[in-house]
């Protein structure tokens, strides 16, 4: 019997990896700051999905990409390209997590200054004004007014051109706080939301002779108790 | 809308309350099964109820005008007579619960000595001018003979009072599915929906309205409505040749006109909604509009009024106090305003060529919409609250990731709040898969239609729980009610009189929640 080691397989001379972990970096490597999945690595370069794994995990251990987590699964990057906005999640992700605390200060800032103009029209370009240059773009103050709007506190109105928006253009959008005084009055709180009832997750499973019925409610009782 | 499943519950829960469960029971029948002869009833009911007590509760259910029999006209040429079949009226079982609404009404409008005669056709279901007067001989304070006659004038004047319907019209035998469905696109936009079967029973019970409201007629008033032809329907031509809707003695048998009674609830609430959104100047013109278009409006739930003119509002709004504080000037501003539309508010008022058309249907949507936002936002908290009010603004299927960018929501956290609505029925999903892609994309809808009727059976529901929660509370404080009946408050001491106050407080707490909450169900319902 012959005592010879078997030869090792080739491997590239530049960095020592084999031929289907070069073309996975160079795949890794095209897709710039958007990464890549292993489902993508995997349909885009026809390797297997176990040697993609493998090949990724050596890469990392190697230094040469990197890896980052969202809502839709594990990218993998090359290490000299940021992830883009999108696969953060936009521009109010900071290290993939939504930066709420800043949302909020800013809602808080542009309501205030709001109130403060109410006597005037508040158009999107007078708010944007209301911030030192450069902190924000016109595009990232419209989402904090429209969250505004969805959470009810403001209202956009668009000009008709009448003698209320006569210093607007046509079509253009202002903005006024929420309250009988902009004409539009106030949500009415709803009789349903108001009694437990209305609040309770689990409606569905009440029933009157029930484990959960109207008689051995809990939420019953707190509100009944005083 | 169909009536849903605790719409049902409910119903049959204020029969039980009311007529006990026999009565109840038959109800029930009627309700999740449709139209059924007093034999089936016998047959098909819970527990066994023979077939002359099942005709006895029928009359009783029928006097209190929750149940109306009616009959099919046999085939042409078929010698089988028309069964008689009876069905449920579930609004009207659900309006026994807002007797003291009705009454209110009256009360304002036409005083007190109306609103007691209202009152005894409440509680009696149906009754003849001679039992009215019998009544209150034996009531304490006694209003007089004159007095409850002149009172029944006014109420059929005003048509708060109605003579009660045919008892069992007969309804034509019409097969007209697969025909209706041979007619183009064209056709179907000329031809009215078809009626549902309880519409049909309801219409061809109702008299023209010479019959229904015939004081009106002994007067000489100066009403069309006598010479309009267009009264007169399919199901009126077949009415019985001995006349059942009159008494004993010949007389009149009259009950309460709910179709009325509603309208004018629908136009209160459109009144306060107009003040909490605009002014109390624009509530006063909308009062007044309402009132001038009211005569004309051919249902209680009809989308638009009828058109009216500038001069014709400003003639009523003079009418009231309020109303002769407002220039002319005041009132077209207040038009104005009830007319402009916005991406908060939509126009309350339609304005063309001068004159003005109320539009009901948006001020109820708003009020809708109100109730719906308080409950998601109650329930399922404040990032939901505002996915919710993107959805219904974009009225389109929007995918996960495009609704918490909208929304600036955690979009990892997105999908779980999305589901928790869509398991309650108040979002609609579809996943939508993409070649090339793992996971299918989901999308999300609100569906307004599907939300309101999710909403009104959780309404029924919750009315059901205030009143059974009453009921306990009421029998564990036994004790304490009875003290109410035999001590004056201030004989009460120490932990008995902390009780009494604290049952009291209770029920007035659940009797008004109940109360407001049965507004909420007829904005979904009635309005």
């Amino acid at each position: 019997m012959s005592t010879r080691r078997r030869p090792a397989a080739p491997i590239s001379s530049s960095s020592g990896m084999t031929e289907d972990t070069k073309k996975i970096l160079g795949f890794i490597r095209s897709k710039q700051g958007i990464g890549a999945t292993k489902y993508e690595i995997t349909a885009g370069t026809s390797i297997q999905q176990a040697l993609v794994t493998k090949a990724t995990t050596s890469l990392k251990k190697s230094k040469l990409i990197k890896e980052v987590s969202n809502k839709g699964g594990k990218h993998f990057l090359a290490m000299e390209f940021e992830p883009c906005k999108e696969l953060q999640g936009g521009h109010w992700y900071v290290d993939g997590a939504l930066d709420v605390s800043m949302i909020e200060g800013l809602k808080e800032f542009c309501v205030k200054r709001i109130e403060q103009l109410k006597n005037e029209v508040v158009t999107l370009d007078v708010i944007y004004l209301c911030f030192k240059k450069d902190t924000l773009t016109r595009e990232q103050i419209k989402e904090i007014l429209d969250n505004l709007v969805l959470d009810n506190v403001i209202m956009a109105v668009k000009s008709n051109g009448s003698s209320e928006h006569s210093a607007l253009r046509i079509g253009e959008v202002c903005y006024k706080l929420i309250g009988k005084k902009s004409g539009g009055g106030e949500a009415r709180d709803g009789a349903f939301a108001s009694i437990p009832c209305g609040a309770c997750p689990h409606i569905g499973l009440c029933t009157p002779d029930g484990a959960i019925s109207p008689t051995t409610c809990v939420y019953y009782q707190k509100w009944l108790d005083f | 809308m169909t009536t849903t499943e605790f719409g049902i519950v409910y119903a049959v829960h204020i029969i039980t309350s009311h007529f006990g469960s026999v009565a109840s029971k038959v109800c029930e029948c009627l309700l999740r099964r449709g139209p059924l002869s007093s034999r089936e009833i016998s047959r098909l009911a819970e527990s066994d109820i023979n077939h002359t007590k099942v005709k006895d509760i029928l009359y009783l259910l029928i006097q209190h005008n929750c149940v109306q029999a009616f009959s099919i006209e046999p085939p042409d040429g078929s010698e089988s007579k028309a069964t008689v079949q009876y069905i449920a009226l579930f609004s009207n079982i659900l309006h026994r619960a807002r007797y003291n609404k009705f009454s209110k009404v009256v009360n304002e409008e036409l005083g007190s000595q109306c609103s007691g005669v209202l009152d005894g056709l409440l509680s009696n279901g149906r009754l003849t001018l001679e039992q009215l007067i019998d009544r209150d001989r034996d009531s304490k304070k006694q209003m007089g003979s004159e007095a409850i006659r002149d009172s029944l004038q006014k109420l059929v004047a005003a048509r708060f009072v109605e003579r009660v319907p045919s008892p069992e019209p007969v309804l034509g035998n019409k097969d007209e599915g697969p025909a209706q469905k041979k007619r183009g696109a064209k056709a179907s936009k000329i031809f009215k929906e078809p009626e549902s079967l309880d519409e049909r029973i309801l219409e061809a019970a109702t008299p023209v309205d010479a019959i229904r409201f015939p004081f009106i007629f002994e007067q000489g008033s100066s009403s069309t409505v006598a010479d309009d032809d267009s009264n007169i329907s399919e199901g009126k031509r077949k009415q019985p040749e001995v006349d059942y809707t009159s008494g004993p003695s010949n007389e009149v048998i009259w009950r309460p006109n709910f179709e009325e009674l509603i309208r004018r609830l629908r136009h209160k609430a459109c009144v306060e909604m107009v003040k909490e959104r605009r002014d109390e100047g624009c509530a006063n013109v909308m009062k007044a509009m309402l009132e001038v278009g009211r005569s004309q409006e051919k249902k209680a739930k009809t989308d638009k009024s009828l058109q009216m003119s500038m001069g014709s509002i400003y003639e009523e709004l003079i009418k009231t106090d309020a109303g002769r504080e407002m220039t002319q000037e005041r009132v077209e501003a207040c038009l104005e305003q009830l007319s402009a539309t916005s991406s908060y508010l939509p126009a309350f008022v339609i304005e063309s060529d001068g004159s003005y058309i109320v539009d009901f249907k948006s001020i109820i949507s708003v009020a809708q919409k109100d109730e719906m936002e308080s409950v998601v936002m109650r329930r399922y908290g404040k990032e939901a609250f505002r996915m919710f009010r993107y959805l219904s603004q974009e009225d389109r299927f929007v995918e996960t990731d495009k609704i918490a960018d909208a929304a600036l929501t955690e979009k990892k956290d997105t999908p779980q709040i999305l589901l928790k609505m869509w398991k309650d029925g108040y979002l609609h999903m579809q996943k939508l898969a993409v070649t090339g892609v793992y996971m299918p994309f989901l999308l999300w809808k609100v569906n307004k239609l599907v939300v309101s009727r999710q909403m009104l059976d959780e309404m029924y529901h919750a009315s059901l729980n205030l009143s059974l929660r009453l009921t306990h509370e009421t029998d564990s404080e036994k004790e304490v009610i009875l003290t109410l009946l035999l001590l004056p408050m201030e004989k009460l001491e120490g932990a008995l009189k902390e009780r009494r106050n604290k049952y009291r407080a209770k029920s007035v707490l659940l009797t008004s929640a109940r109360f407001k909450l049965d507004d909420a169900i007829m904005l979904f319902h009635d309005f």
